[in-house]
Order: structure tokens, then C-alpha cells, then sequence
């Protein structure tokens, strides 16, 4: 490959790489405030829990690309660009961030959580002291699952001009270029790896404690 | 004054009674045992003096003021629980247990772990202190339990089956240890069990329950001359 090629492709990956991690890290805190604090709530009101898990059910089952084309004709939340590339992958990583919370604090063993409340704790400590911290391998679980579906999801940001490594990949497959492709995909299942390992060894540390 | 007293208390749950005119007083330094089979209502009971239950009618005096209107969480923080699964936090070290209720009272944190220690050394467990729950066999968890239930020296405590699950052995060694934290705190304790001997070893005054209701309600001493079907069923369940 021509040296001068090659270094505008490498260019190409650096600052597309950073737009992914922005596309996909972004959207996982985002997703991961809403999911725990309302998977929090939900398991405090039943109604509450039923219908998030609902919806985010529902948006679960939405191709991603048909997600990604819904939006762009919404005005204000929608449209072309990377605001909505990343409300999509708020909406698609949602699922198993809540569901994982509220299955998290709901394991918690019914008599150890009536020992405390016997014991005095409020609501508030009862969260803090004793569910939150039994659940949090689950909820960990569960954000690790959404940080690497959005990794890879996050390559569909491109169809809706969002940026990010799926530009590369979608040039590539358009104009049959298997190195471009290679040079959006490999970043992208690295990008999945590390995060993924980085995750699990935080869930083992926590389990061990 | 009595520091505990139910004034004709009775419970119903979805339309069924559970409990019906019960009326007790338990004064400090005495255990009232509360004998009666499975369903009797006596969990019932112990759980309307913590709040963790509201009774349907009648009244519940601690130390003098109905708890009807008193805070359930400084109510709970005050009265010692120990329950058969003993709930203890799996997260969280033996002393960390033992040291809950004056955490939650905001006991200064030296202060708590002086109180724990203490506790611990009471109840043999001193060398324990920095383990997990998880490490302990079931009888040692149940002695950490009444540790737990002491640390804020509450004036009420209530006792759930605490040692149902234990071998005959160890069932006695902890019920020998309740005796002597009982002559040194000399708190008001409710114990419930459906075993008579339990009752007979540890128990000052001995209350019957059947289907809600209270069959009798003596002394230890009496207890054996009770002429009553359902208490001299439990009677029966001792006679070799």
C-alpha cells in the first residue's frame, strides 16, 4: 500500500476510534444513570418496574438499524448526526442495565433484608448497607453486557452520520475494500475485548469482597 | 410499670385472624416465652412490637408509650431481634455486624467497635471479630445474632426461634448463654418457641398461644399443673 494511503487510513482509525469511544461510552453512562437509578425505583413500586421493563423490552427487540432509522425523522431528538447515534445506543443498551439492577436487589435474601429493617434501617440504608452492595456483581453484570453491545452496536451510528469506527466499515463494504473494513472492524472488537476484560476483573474483585 | 404491655391486641390478615385479644405484660428482667405450634400467631406477635406488623385493634405499650406513636425505625433501633436465619450481612465482618444498630444510631465509630469487642468477648467470640459471617459454623452465627441484638443495650428483646436449628448440644450452650446475658442485662425479653423444655429452661412466664389466642398464661413453676388441651398437649411432648 502506498505509505501516503496508508497514513491517512491510520489517521482515518485514530480519530474514528475516538469518536467510538465517545459514541459508546457516552451512551453507556447515560444508559447506566437511567437504568440503575430507575431499576432502583422499580424495585421500590411494582407499576414502575413493570412498565420500564416493558419498554425497555420493547426496545430491545427493535433492530438496530431500524432504531437508528426511526429516530432521524423526529425533530429535536432526532436527526442526522451523533446526538442521535447516541440516544439510540441509550435506548438499545437500556435492558439489561435495569433488568440486571432490579434482579440484583430483588435476590437479595428476604430475611436478611427483614433482619435489617427489624434492625432499624431505613429505606435509604437499607439500599446503601445491604442491596446495593449484594447486587452489585448483577448490576455490574449488566453494565458489562450493555458496554460491549454498545461497542459493536455503536457501528451503526455511521448510517445516520454519527461517526465512529462503522464509517470505515461501511466505506469498506460499499467500495468492496477489505482493508478498510479490517481497519474499522479490528479496532472495534478490540475496543469490545479490553472493555469486556476490564469489566469482568471489576466483578471478580467485588464478588471477592 | 411493665416495659412491655399488650393491651387486647389482635391481627388479621386478608380477612383471617391471626391474633385475637391478646393481652400480656413483660417487665424488665423477665422472659415471657411464647410456646404454641406452628401458626399460633406467636412470630405474629413479635413482629406487631417492632412495627414490622400493625395490630387491627388493642394497643402495644414499650416503656410506657404506644408504639402506635412512636417512630417504627427509632422504635426498632431500641429492641434487640434475633431470628432463626439470623440475617446476619454477608458482606459485612462479625464486629461490623455486631456493630449495626450503633452505627445506625451514630454511635461515634470507636465507641462501636469498643461495644462490639465487648459484646464479642461476651459471648466467646472475641477471636472471631475480624472473620465473615460466612466462616462461622451456625451456632457461632447465632451467638453473633444475640451479640448483634445487645450493642445499642436495648431495654426490649425479642426472640424468634433464635435456636431452632441448632444441634441439642449447642442448643443448650446458647440457651445457658441467654440465661446469664439475661441476669446481666436484665432486659425484657419475648421468646418464642414451639419446644416446651426450651420453655421451661428459659422462661420466667410461659403464654400458650392457640389459634390466636392466648390458651394460658403462668409461671414457670405452675406451668406442669396446667389442666388446658392445648398446654397439656405441649405437656405430653415431655413425659417419657
Amino acid at each position: 500500500m502506498d505509505p501516503t494511503v496508508l497514513k491517512s487510513l491510520l489517521s482515518d482509525v485514530a480519530e474514528l476510534t475516538g469518536e467510538h469511544i465517545v459514541l459508546a461510552g457516552v451512551s453507556w453512562l447515560i444508559a447506566a444513570a437511567i437504568g440503575v437509578g430507575l431499576g432502583i425505583l422499580g424495585t421500590r413500586r411494582r407499576a414502575l418496574r413493570e412498565v420500564s421493563v416493558a419498554v425497555a423490552n420493547i426496545l430491545q427487540t427493535i433492530p438496530s438499524v431500524a432504531l437508528f432509522g426511526f429516530l432521524l425523522p423526529v425533530p429535536l431528538i432526532g436527526g442526522i448526526g451523533r446526538h442521535t447515534a447516541i440516544l439510540c445506543l441509550v435506548l438499545y443498551s437500556l435492558l439489561p442495565i435495569l433488568r440486571n439492577t432490579i434482579v440484583g436487589i430483588q435476590s437479595v435474601d428476604p430475611p436478611l433484608r427483614e433482619a435489617a429493617v427489624a434492625m432499624g434501617m431505613t429505606d435509604a440504608q437499607l439500599l446503601r448497607l445491604v442491596e446495593l452492595p449484594l447486587a452489585a456483581p448483577t448490576i455490574l453484570a449488566g453494565l458489562r453486557i450493555a458496554l460491549v453491545t454498545n461497542i459493536g452496536t455503536a457501528v451503526i451510528a455511521a448510517i445516520i452520520g454519527g461517526g465512529g469506527l462503522g464509517v470505515l466499515i461501511f466505506r469498506g463494504v460499499a467500495s468492496v475494500d477489505t482493508v478498510q473494513i479490517l481497519a474499522g472492524a479490528i479496532p472495534a472488537a478490540a475496543m469490545a475485548l479490553v472493555a469486556d476484560a476490564i469489566m469482568t476483573a471489576l466483578e471478580k474483585r467485588i464478588r471477592i469482597q | 410499670m411493665p416495659y412491655l404491655r399488650f393491651q387486647d391486641v389482635s391481627f388479621a390478615a386478608a380477612n383471617r385472624p391471626i391474633l385475637d385479644g391478646i393481652t400480656f405484660e413483660v417487665d424488665r428482667g423477665e422472659t415471657l416465652v411464647l410456646l404454641g405450634r406452628s401458626g399460633s400467631g406467636k412470630t405474629t406477635a413479635l413482629r406487631l412490637i417492632n412495627r414490622l406488623l400493625t395490630p387491627t385493634s388493642g394497643a402495644i405499650f414499650v416503656d410506657g408509650q404506644n408504639i402506635a406513636q412512636l417512630d417504627p425505625i427509632a422504635l426498632r433501633r431500641r429492641t434487640g431481634y434475633v431470628i432463626q436465619e439470623f440475617g446476619l450481612l454477608p458482606h459485612w465482618t462479625v464486629e461490623e455486624n455486631v456493630a449495626l444498630v450503633p452505627r445506625l444510631l451514630g454511635w461515634p465509630e470507636e465507641k462501636q467497635k469498643t461495644r462490639a469487642r465487648e459484646l464479642l468477648e461476651q459471648v466467646g467470640l472475641a477471636e472471631m471479630a475480624a472473620r465473615s459471617p460466612r466462616q462461622l459454623s451456625g451456632g457461632q452465627r447465632q451467638r453473633v445474632g444475640v451479640a448483634r441484638a445487645l450493642a445499642a443495650e436495648p431495654g426490649l428483646l425479642l426472640f424468634d426461634e433464635p435456636f431452632g436449628a441448632l444441634d441439642p448440644v449447642t442448643r443448650h450452650e446458647m440457651q445457658q448463654q441467654f440465661l446469664a446475658l439475661q441476669a446481666r442485662y436484665r432486659v425484657a425479653a419475648v421468646f418464642v418457641t414451639h419446644d416446651l423444655l426450651e420453655a421451661l429452661k428459659i422462661g420466667t412466664r410461659i403464654a400458650v398461644l392457640d389459634a390466636g389466642k392466648i390458651e394460658c398464661l403462668v409461671s414457670r413453676d405452675e406451668f406442669l399443673n396446667v389442666d388446658k388441651p392445648v398446654t397439656r398437649s405441649f405437656i405430653e411432648t415431655i413425659r417419657v
